[in-house]
């Protein structure tokens, strides 16, 4: 085993931020790409839900589709379509743009499916009862059907934040230097310790998801989800 | 503006795609096999709690869940070199070694999902029924046999058929050690034809095609599962 050859101050640096005064990489890169992906992915998704849930009968059938045609494409082919195929029609993306669209349009799907499923568990009552007292759509869907729904999905949605982070390494395709991309990097210029320098990668990213769970679960506390709930909604 | 010419999927590129296309439906069909094996051995030893492999287990699953398929892929392809005796390896070049390896790769991360499924559906069971089983004279084989495994299916056919549809949406990440399956043909023939938009659409109507038929296939059996459906009360 040869982990001193891996565990270089230059390799670790390199895993951890990339070249970052020149460009971010590594770890942060990855978490970056993650943390952005988790907002745009899960205001898309509960966008598209809803719509799914009480929208109109056309606008529930065109999220529809683009639930079924979302989910029954692999994200490494919208990674592709998002990367190769703009330049074709005059427009080239950075690659960083490129993957976070594919993620965020991947995962907002089955977001959106959570998102109904959550809606559903919604009590009828409370639902009628909001429009008993007057409330506008809008402040039905936002003080009453959101608050419920959002903290039913939790564990769904934690699930959907793993997935959606493990979806990053996919970045490296298009040669995003983010951590997968870096240890290729580092396997290329060893050539003698692949499973040290894969076996790192996956060290990473399984204290990365643990993290991320552990911090999903502290939201499973009724009490601080309403706090933190209220920080977005007023 | 870019005029796509659709004539080029009825030739050559056509070919290669149709090539990608069995290769892709062949890695589906060995790893989702691997992956059922394994994941009902995991799954079955994860709900035995068995304290000697509670932790080995825990680990199993944890591990391959938490972890990127693509990373894992990369992983066991290439430690495989290091690890296997060099005439295993030169045995598996010439059956495709790096198909071989995302088999291996793909079967195993599933099985990851597969055995928390069983797990689940197993602890979905009452623990009576065994006992009840038990108490008018059942052996394990029919205990297994007309108690469990009817149940069991039933519970855990929707999430089996997801994490399948997952599966093959997943066997695209093989291009990355080279396996030629229709994502790679696809990136191919942009490379050597300049006409990657009509390669891509071609691969998503694929894929749509192919996912939304299992989904569909999964439908089907969930009703006809639950029609036949006897209940106690």
């Amino acid at each position: 085993m040869n982990w001193d050859l891996v565990f270089t101050e230059n390799n670790i640096r390199r895993l951890l931020i990339g070249d970052y005064p020149v460009s971010l990489g590594g770890v942060a890169l990855t978490v970056e790409l993650s943390l952005i992906g988790m907002v745009f992915a899960t205001l898309l998704g509960f966008l598209v839900g809803y719509l799914r849930f009480a929208g109109p009968r056309p606008v529930r059938w065109l999220a529809g589709g683009y639930v079924e045609l979302l989910r029954n494409i692999p994200l490494l082919v919208l990674v592709f379509w998002a990367y190769f195929a703009p330049p074709y029609f005059g427009f080239k993306p950075t690659k960083f743009s490129s993957v976070l669209l594919a993620i965020v349009l991947f995962n907002a799907a089955y977001i959106a499916e959570v998102v109904r499923s959550g809606l559903l568990s919604v009590p009828v009552g409370q639902i009628e009862a909001a429009r008993a007292i007057g409330l506008s759509p809008l402040q039905q869907a936002l003080y009453v059907m959101l608050p419920v729904a959002a903290f039913n999905t939790i564990p769904a949605m934690t699930g959907r934040y793993i997935t959606l982070l493990k979806g990053t390494s996919l970045a490296f395709l298009i040669g995003l230097s983010e951590v997968t991309e870096i240890g290729r990097q580092i396997n290329n210029r060893l050539l003698t310790a692949p499973i040290e320098v894969y076996a790192t990668l996956l060290v990473i990213y399984f204290c990365l998801n643990r993290t991320l769970s552990a911090l999903m679960r502290l939201l499973e506390d009724r009490r601080r989800f309403n706090r933190v709930f209220c920080l977005f909604v007023r | 503006m870019y005029q796509p010419d659709w004539s080029i999927l009825l030739g050559e590129a056509g070919r290669l795609l149709l090539d990608g296309a069995l290769v892709t439906l062949e890695l589906s069909g060995f790893a989702l096999v691997l992956a059922l094996l394994l994941g009902f051995l995991f799954g079955v030893l994860r709900w035995s709690e068995i304290r000697l492999l509670r932790p080995v287990c825990w680990l199993y699953v944890e591990f391959l869940r938490n972890t990127p398929p693509l990373v894992q892929l990369l992983f066991w392809y290439f430690s495989a070199t290091v690890i296997l005796p060099t005439s295993v390896v030169m045995v598996l070049r010439d059956y495709g070694f790096q198909f071989v390896a995302a088999v291996f790769a793909l079967g195993l991360y599933h099985s990851g999902f597969i055995a928390e499924i069983v797990r689940g559906g197993l602890n979905a069971i009452p623990r009576g029924q065994y006992e009840a089983a038990e108490a008018i004279g059942f052996g394990f084989p029919h205990t297994v046999r007309y108690i469990l495994l009817p149940q069991l299916l039933r519970i855990i056919a929707p999430s089996l058929v997801n994490e399948t549809v997952s599966l093959v949406k997943n066997t695209s990440l093989a291009l990355a050690i080279g396996v030629a399956d229709i994502t790679y043909q696809a990136r191919y023939i942009d490379y050597a034809t300049f006409r990657g938009v009509e390669a891509l659409t071609a691969v998503t109507v694929f894929y749509l095609v192919l996912c939304s038929s299992i989904a569909g296939l999964g439908h089907y059996l969930q009703r006809r599962l639950s029609r036949n459906r006897r209940t106690a009360t």
